[in-house]
Formats: C-alpha cells, sequence, structure tokens
C-alpha cells in the first residue's frame, strides 16, 4: 500500500517537473527570469570555486609555460608594434572610406558606438560556442547586437541580464553570417562548425572567384543581422566533390577565437 | 533521503560552479569534461536513486540556464544516466567495496561515452539538428577517458553526501 502511495508520488512529482519544465521551455520570457534567478543561485558558489581554484590554476600554469609567456609577449609587442604602423598608415583611408560611406547613406562600422566588456565565462558546454560577458541591459546591452575583437566579428548578443549578457560566437552550429568579398558583388551565407573547428560555406557556385586567403566581410544587406564591413573570415580550404557543381569552403575566422578576454559590443541593432 | 538532501543540493551547485568556472576553460582537445552527469551517475551507483535523479535534476536545469543549447536537454541525459547507474547500484554493481577496482571506472567510462550521443539524439527531439555538427566522438572519447579516472574519487564523494542522512538517523 506504502509502495503504491510512494510510486504514485513519485509520478506525480515526475509528471510536475516534466510539465513545468516544458511550460518554462516553451515561454522565453520566464525562461529569461529562470536565467537571472539560476545566475543568483549559481553566483555565490562561482565566485567561491574561483577565488581557490584560479590562484591555484595560475600558480601551476605560470611554473609550467614562464618561457611560453615571455616569448608570447615578445611576439605581442611586435605585433602591436606592425599595428600600430598599419593603423597610421590606413588612416588616410578610412577617412576617405568614412565620406564615401556618409554620402552613400551606408552605416560605417567605425562609426558606431561600441562598449567595451570582459569575458566573465567560456562556454560551459560542447555543443554551443558562447561566452558570457560582463555587462548586460544596463549598459545598453541589447539582443542581436554584433561583438568584434582580436580583429573582426566575434558573434552576436543572444540574451541578456542586466549585469551580463550571453554572445554566440560564431563558430556556434546555429551561427549564420551573411558574407561578401572582393567588390562587394557577391554574398554567400558562412555557418559555424562548433566549438574550435571554424566555419564553412556549401554549395558555392563554381563561378565564384573564391581562392585560399580570399578575405570575407559582412555585407550588411537590407534585414541583415551585422553591419556591413565587419571582417569575418578567411578562406582556409576550397574543396571540389568530383561531379558536383559547386564548391564547400573552409573558413578559418579572422578574430583569434581561442583566446577572448576583452570584446567590443557595437550598439547596432539589426534593422527588422 | 530528507536528510540528504541538503548536503547533496549544496554539493550539487559547488559542481555546478566547478564546471562553468574551471572547466570550461580546462578543456582537454577543445572538449569540455561534463561533471555534471559524472555527479549524478555516481550518486546512483552508490544506490541513492531519488537522491540521483534530484542531482541530476537540479545539475542540469541550473546548468542549462547558463547555455544558448535546448534548456533541459542536459538535465533530461542526467536523469536517463542517474536512472541507469541506480538500476545497477540496487544490483550492487559498481560497489567500491565488493567489486573489482575497474568495475566503477568501467561503467563509468561507458556512461561517459554514450551521454553526448544521447544528447544529441535528444536534441532532434527538441527540433534542433544542428547539435551533431560538432565533434561528437572526440567528446564521446574525451568523456569516457576522463569519467573513467574521475569515476572512484566522484563515487567516493557521492556515497560521503548519500551516508549523512544515515549518519543522523542513527
Amino acid at each position: 500500500m506504502a509502495t503504491d502511495r510512494s510510486k504514485r508520488r513519485a509520478w506525480t512529482l515526475g509528471v510536475v517537473v516534466a510539465a513545468v519544465l516544458t511550460v518554462l521551455a516553451l515561454t522565453g520570457g520566464v525562461l529569461t527570469g529562470l536565467r537571472s534567478a539560476a545566475n543568483v543561485v549559481v553566483t555565490p558558489f562561482n565566485w567561491t570555486v574561483n577565488e581557490i581554484a584560479r590562484p591555484l590554476g595560475h600558480l601551476f600554469a605560470g611554473a609550467i609555460n614562464y618561457s611560453d609567456v615571455v616569448a608570447q609577449n615578445q611576439k605581442l609587442r611586435y605585433e602591436l608594434g606592425q599595428a600600430e604602423l598599419k593603423a597610421n598608415e590606413e588612416w588616410s583611408l578610412e577617412r576617405q572610406l568614412q565620406q564615401l560611406s556618409t554620402s552613400l547613406k551606408v552605416p560605417y562600422v567605425g562609426s558606431l558606438p561600441t562598449v567595451a566588456v570582459e569575458v566573465t565565462t567560456l562556454s560551459p558546454t560542447n555543443f554551443a560556442a558562447t561566452v558570457q560577458i560582463s555587462k548586460g541591459r544596463n549598459s545598453g546591452i541589447l539582443v542581436g547586437m554584433p561583438v568584434v575583437a582580436n580583429g573582426g566579428l566575434v558573434g552576436s548578443v543572444v540574451a541578456t541580464t542586466s549585469d551580463g549578457a550571453t554572445v554566440r560566437l560564431i563558430t556556434d552550429v546555429n551561427s549564420a553570417v551573411g558574407v561578401t568579398f572582393g567588390d562587394g558583388a557577391m554574398s554567400l551565407v558562412v555557418s559555424g562548425r562548433g566549438v574550435n573547428n571554424g566555419m564553412s560555406a556549401t554549395s558555392v557556385p563554381l563561378t565564384t572567384p573564391i581562392t585560399p586567403g580570399t578575405r570575407l566581410a559582412t555585407n550588411g544587406l537590407n534585414g541583415g543581422l551585422y553591419p556591413p564591413g565587419l571582417p569575418v573570415a578567411k578562406v582556409a580550404q576550397v574543396s571540389l566533390t568530383p561531379g558536383a557543381a559547386t564548391y564547400n569552403l573552409i573558413l578559418r575566422p579572422t578574430a583569434d577565437l581561442r583566446h577572448l578576454q576583452y570584446l567590443d559590443v557595437v550598439l547596432w541593432e539589426p534593422t527588422p | 533521503m530528507r536528510r540528504a538532501l541538503a548536503p547533496a543540493v549544496v554539493v550539487t551547485l559547488l559542481i555546478v560552479a566547478l564546471q562553468l568556472t574551471v572547466l570550461s576553460s580546462l578543456r582537454i582537445e577543445g572538449v569540455v569534461v561534463m561533471l555534471v552527469w559524472l555527479w549524478p551517475f555516481a550518486m546512483g551507483l552508490t544506490g541513492y536513486t531519488s537522491l540521483a535523479l534530484v542531482t541530476a535534476l537540479l545539475a542540469g536545469v541550473f546548468f542549462d540556464t547558463h547555455t544558448t543549447t535546448p534548456f533541459g536537454l542536459t538535465a533530461a541525459v542526467g536523469l536517463v544516466i542517474a536512472y541507469g547507474a541506480s538500476r545497477l547500484g540496487r544490483e550492487g554493481v559498481g560497489d567500491l567495496d565488493s567489486a573489482a577496482w575497474w568495475v566503477t571506472p568501467v561503467l563509468a567510462a561507458v556512461a561517459g561515452f554514450v551521454a553526448p550521443a544521447l544528447y544529441v539524439v535528444s536534441g532532434a527531439f527538441a527540433l534542433n539538428f544542428n547539435l551533431w555538427r560538432g565533434s561528437v566522438l572526440s567528446m564521446m572519447l574525451v568523456n569516457a577517458g576522463a569519467f573513467f579516472i574521475l569515476a572512484r574519487p566522484v563515487t567516493r564523494l557521492a556515497r560521503i553526501v548519500g551516508n549523512v542522512g544515515e549518519r543522523v538517523h542513527r
């Protein structure tokens, strides 16, 4: 009798939990609320673990990788010098481009305001390429805004809380970006291949004049998710299946997505 | 079960925090080790069915609120693994004291190997057909290896947490 009752209770509990989860999953607003509530609960635990684990991790990593860090620092100084030189050279070109963009009424990326943010957490799962950032709605960050860093497009904001946001990286399997190249006459859609796997484009017509090394930037088409001119990726490999009428492209993102620490959220919303 | 619930919840939240803050950046071949699945598995293997299911649900839900993947999928996979492990645990299979030393790690490795595939298949029910595009095989192999290594210490921790209720009761 008692076993029957406990079984019935377990079933009822199971059904209630399943129903609650289904309702939560179907109602986005409630899910956002739940996400915020879960953040509040987990944050103290995250903080505790972080405070213990980070110094220990730094101690071990520092002891093992010290020579690598020194070499990396020297390389970064060299690259910074190169970047400064290039920036000086490109200043006049940029100014001309800005003037042209204004006269053609096309939004110019360089003139859009940005918010600098720090990456707080990398993607905690294998199935989504995302990062958590340190600022959210209180800083004017909204869902859909593009995020740039390390010389190229990094992704877009997919969820926000008052003081944080989630950025879906362009390598995420659910990410798709409209791009153009060369003289901008042709557009492609490139999609992510998962964490650490870069991007790809399939069914590219054979007439497309594309070769390894070609740089792709956002096309900024009307209704697109990104403003025009953001560097997205470089073609790493062009493959052609025998008998097929189209190319497949393997792409390497322009931005180095393995070392994301500081990002810029572009305060630009997609036009409906 | 009720007396062990509080420590189980606290340990589960700590494990979620460990997963989110440490394991997310400590990738092996680009793969994250899913401690949020190993923990309910270990709890199940010690024979605490209800605790295993509660920890699977809690860990999964809290973890899922931090990702952009379909909500509830991690919890669903965790529940299946926890239930399967608890059936074995009830039969005494994988007991740390009586079974051979390798039984628990091998069972955990099987769970770690199956779990990512289960996740991808479950994703189809949530109408997300893109999950297979990641490196599923490497996720399965890395998780199997990591579960093999971590199985005994995590199961020992699960046994300590489960025993709290019994000790208080005595």
